[in-house]
């Protein structure tokens, strides 16, 4: 395409009598596309750019909330690098993920197999059971949990008493602490897991197992050479996605043991969320520019690693 | 397929990059930090006792409400020209955060003493309004409003340290609580306390971190030293301090310490069961036996605190608060009428201390920091039948005339727990020595919060 066949002459374009039609049909194309994406793009500047911006310039200030911000370059950033806290925080959710995580994905996989089989009775009330707790409301089910879990008056500390076993400091003792969230974040959203590992389970051709089964493959050989390797998306799915929540965990500790005891269940979005608590709002936003990468960078690790077994 | 005139990439690179500029140039430019910095004021004028107006209150929601809204009532009487929106708010979510944005801003509110410091720059300066009551109000509470030389809270409650103890099972033991002059002789009657009952713990050492370095802050404070000196510099590591901790080790090894949550249900059935016996607390402990205990209900009594040294003082403050008024409030000069006139004349603070509907014998969580109206023969609050008919307010009083001044609270206060006060924690489970915890929680406060103020 040249620029002759699409701009006319100068002389024919300045004639007072050139014909108006014409302009009009090229000028709509041109315009309305912009107009029609244009809400789209204002909100997102408003509301994703413009706070993306604002917190990255944050993050090289020592700005409290008020008063003056002072550019401080990367010394928040090398602040946090150099604290025990912010790697501690980053280790808390580390165990967490490998508490959290693996069990869920088995778990999820085996609830997801049995709620897949027809044949299995009362199979919609288990549904419902699963699903149940992911719709409840956190702050709900985690006063339910600082009570079930008190070390003097529990539920669980008096079932274990019952069975002739000692009291457990299960939210007091940094031992336990991490467990017991961990058991919390599974308790609530097993139930997320369970939903796209059968969506996934119930993509796969049932045909494909009829052929396994004509070839003579045991039920135990059909799901470790069809239903995992096909359920495979989900599972990569489910990884980056509950990496993402792990890693951002934030109102089980705020609620249930504050970060304690002694920063052992403070995770990388508690940490970051006192920092933004004490006004210290540009070490809070180099915080959340440091999880970001590390998010980004594990979701870039699983993507790859898919993508390697696809190819 | 018809293509596209322009690129789709092309679109959205130009939309992006016009997007950030229009984010970046205006408002950006326009809302950084820093752009629109408050600066404190000065309140100097009393206004007449015909003044006229609205003013919005904000304080803690529960009993104290009511107190006040009682108080408040006298002021109206006294102020009939002065309309008093009086509102219960969960001020520590809201009002820091008020403050630094300063919109809806009340005209004045109930605050911490511990936060004050760290919103000077938001708050009316009363320096000059409250000159005519300095000489006579606590040194220690004019100390922890002052900043910079200037003071920022209007002075209310003050909270002193007190011994309380089991009568009956102090006399079993053959101890006499008027004895107990020293911290060493407090350790001698926990132990004879112990031989009495081999199941006792008979100190108190609290489990929650927060109020635990409150604690250590008070017998810190008794010494007449704090966290932090008058420049917000660390001075952890001192005399005071390690005698403190040393102190608390002490206990600890000796097997004398019940570690428990301030009135949780292990705490309180150690308080029933008569496993505790001696709780070095603030005043405010004598919510318990009127509230609480059931077994234990007349059977407590207060004391000084023991001094540190045979002579010392035999009290320190634990919390406390104080009014403030914000430098945006609307009607500031009428939100210091109020104040005035709650904290620093006979019918405010004898409405806010005498008996009410909420305490009908007076309430007995405190005392005034104002002098004058904390006079051992004319008491605001009646002996307290909970307490066997003591008399605390005497014990109350003469504890607070004892109490040092301090330095003001810094900013960092709350935050120290993370360091100080879970490394107390660490202490009393015997995790960490007197030295490790002075070492670590200065390094740590130091690094993440003294540098970074």
């Amino acid at each position: 395409m040249t620029s002759g066949t699409l701009t006319p002459p100068r002389k024919e374009r300045a004639a007072p009598d050139a014909p108006r039609p014409a302009r009009r049909s090229r000028r709509k194309p041109f315009l309305a596309p912009y107009l029609f994406v244009a809400p789209f793009y204002v909100v997102f500047a408003a509301f994703g750019l413009y706070p993306l911006v604002f917190a990255l310039q944050l993050s090289f200030t020592d700005w409290k909330g008020a008063g003056e911000a002072n550019f401080i370059g990367l010394e928040n950033y090398t602040y946090l690098l150099t604290s025990e806290e912010f790697w501690s925080s980053l280790g808390n959710s580390a165990v967490m993920w490998l508490l959290i995580v693996p069990l869920q994905i088995v778990g999820g996989l085996a609830a997801a197999v049995l709620l897949a089989n027809a044949k299995l009775r009362l199979r919609g009330m288990f549904r419902v059971a699963f699903i149940a707790p992911f719709v409840t409301p956190l702050v709900a089910m985690a006063q339910v949990w600082i009570v079930a879990f008190d070390t003097d008056y529990g539920l669980v500390n008096h079932l274990f008493n019952s069975v002739g076993l000692p009291d457990v400091d299960w939210l007091q003792s940094t031992v336990w602490a991490k467990p017991t969230l961990a058991l919390l974040f599974l308790w609530k959203t097993t139930g997320f897991a369970i939903i796209i590992l059968l969506a996934g389970l119930q993509a796969v051709p049932g045909d494909v197992y009829e052929a396994a089964a004509l070839d003579g493959a045991s039920r135990k050989r059909q799901f470790w050479s069809l239903t995992l390797p096909l359920v495979r998306r989900s599972i990569a799915f489910l990884v980056v996605v509950q990496t993402l929540a792990v890693f951002q965990m934030f109102a089980e500790p705020f609620v249930v043991t504050q970060g304690g005891p002694y920063g052992s269940t403070t995770t990388g979005g508690l940490y970051l969320y006192n920092h933004i608590l004490a006004s210290d709002l540009g070490t809070g936003a180099a915080n959340s520019f440091l999880l970001v990468l590390l998010v980004f960078a594990l979701s870039l690790l699983s993507v790859r690693l898919l993508r390697s077994r696809d190819e | 397929m018809s293509r596209s005139f322009v690129p789709r990439r092309s679109v959205l690179r130009g939309a992006l990059g016009a997007g950030a500029l229009a984010a970046a140039a205006g408002p950006l430019a326009a809302c950084a930090p820093g752009s629109s910095g408050s600066e404190p004021r000065k309140l100097t004028g009393t206004p007449s006792a015909s003044a006229k107006g609205e003013i919005t209150i904000w304080n803690r929601s529960g009993d104290l409400f009511k107190v006040f809204d009682a108080a408040i009532d006298a002021f109206r009487k006294a102020y009939p020209d002065i309309k008093v929106n009086h509102q219960a708010v969960d001020i520590d979510a809201k009002l820091a955060n008020t403050l630094i944005s300063g919109t809806d801003l009340p005209d004045g509110s109930f605050w911490d003493d511990a936060k004050i410091g760290g919103q000077a720059e938001h708050l009316y300066d009363l320096t000059d309004l409250i000159a005519p009551y300095r000489d006579r109000t606590s040194a220690y509470k004019l100390s922890v409003n002052t900043v910079g030389g200037r003071i920022y809270g209007v002075p209310w409650d003050l909270d002193p340290g007190l011994l309380w103890y089991r009568e009956d099972l102090l006399e079993d033991a053959g101890v006499d609580p008027a004895g107990l002059k020293t911290y060493d002789d407090l350790l001698a009657a926990a132990r004879s306390l112990r031989e009495k009952n081999p199941a006792a713990r008979p100190l108190h050492m609290e489990k929650d971190p927060l109020l635990g370095q409150l604690w250590l802050e008070m017998l810190a404070g008794q010494q007449g030293t704090s966290l932090a000196d008058a420049d917000g510099q660390v001075r952890l590591d001192s005399k005071e301090y390690r005698n403190v901790l040393n102190w608390v080790r002490d206990a600890v090894d000796d097997d004398l310490v019940t570690h428990a949550e301030y009135l949780k249900q292990a705490d309180l059935a150690a308080l029933e069961n008569g496993q505790q016996a001696l709780v070095p607390w603030a005043v405010w402990w004598s919510f318990a036996p009127q509230q609480l205990l059931k077994k234990g209900k007349g059977k407590w009594r207060a004391a000084p605190l023991p001094a540190w040294t045979p002579g010392g003082a035999r009290s320190g403050a634990m919390g406390g608060s104080s009014f403030i008024i914000p430098a945006k409030a609307k009607n500031p000069e009428l939100a210091w009428l109020l104040y005035e006139f709650l904290c620093f004349k006979e019918p405010g603070y004898s409405a806010v201390y005498g008996p009410s509907e909420v305490y009908p014998g007076g309430l007995t969580t405190s005392v005034p920091s104002y002098g004058p109206a904390r006079r051992p023969d004319k008491p605001l609050f009646e002996p307290v039948a909970a307490l066997g008919g003591q008399d605390l307010w005497k014990v109350a009083v003469d504890a607070a005339d004892t109490i040092p001044s301090a330095a003001p609270i810094p900013a960092w206060w709350a935050k120290s727990v993370d360091y100080l006060g879970n490394n107390l924690q660490r202490l009393i489970e015997g995790k960490m020595s007197p030295d490790d915890v002075i070492d670590d929680s200065t390094k740590k406060i130091q690094r993440n919060l003294v540098d970074r103020a």
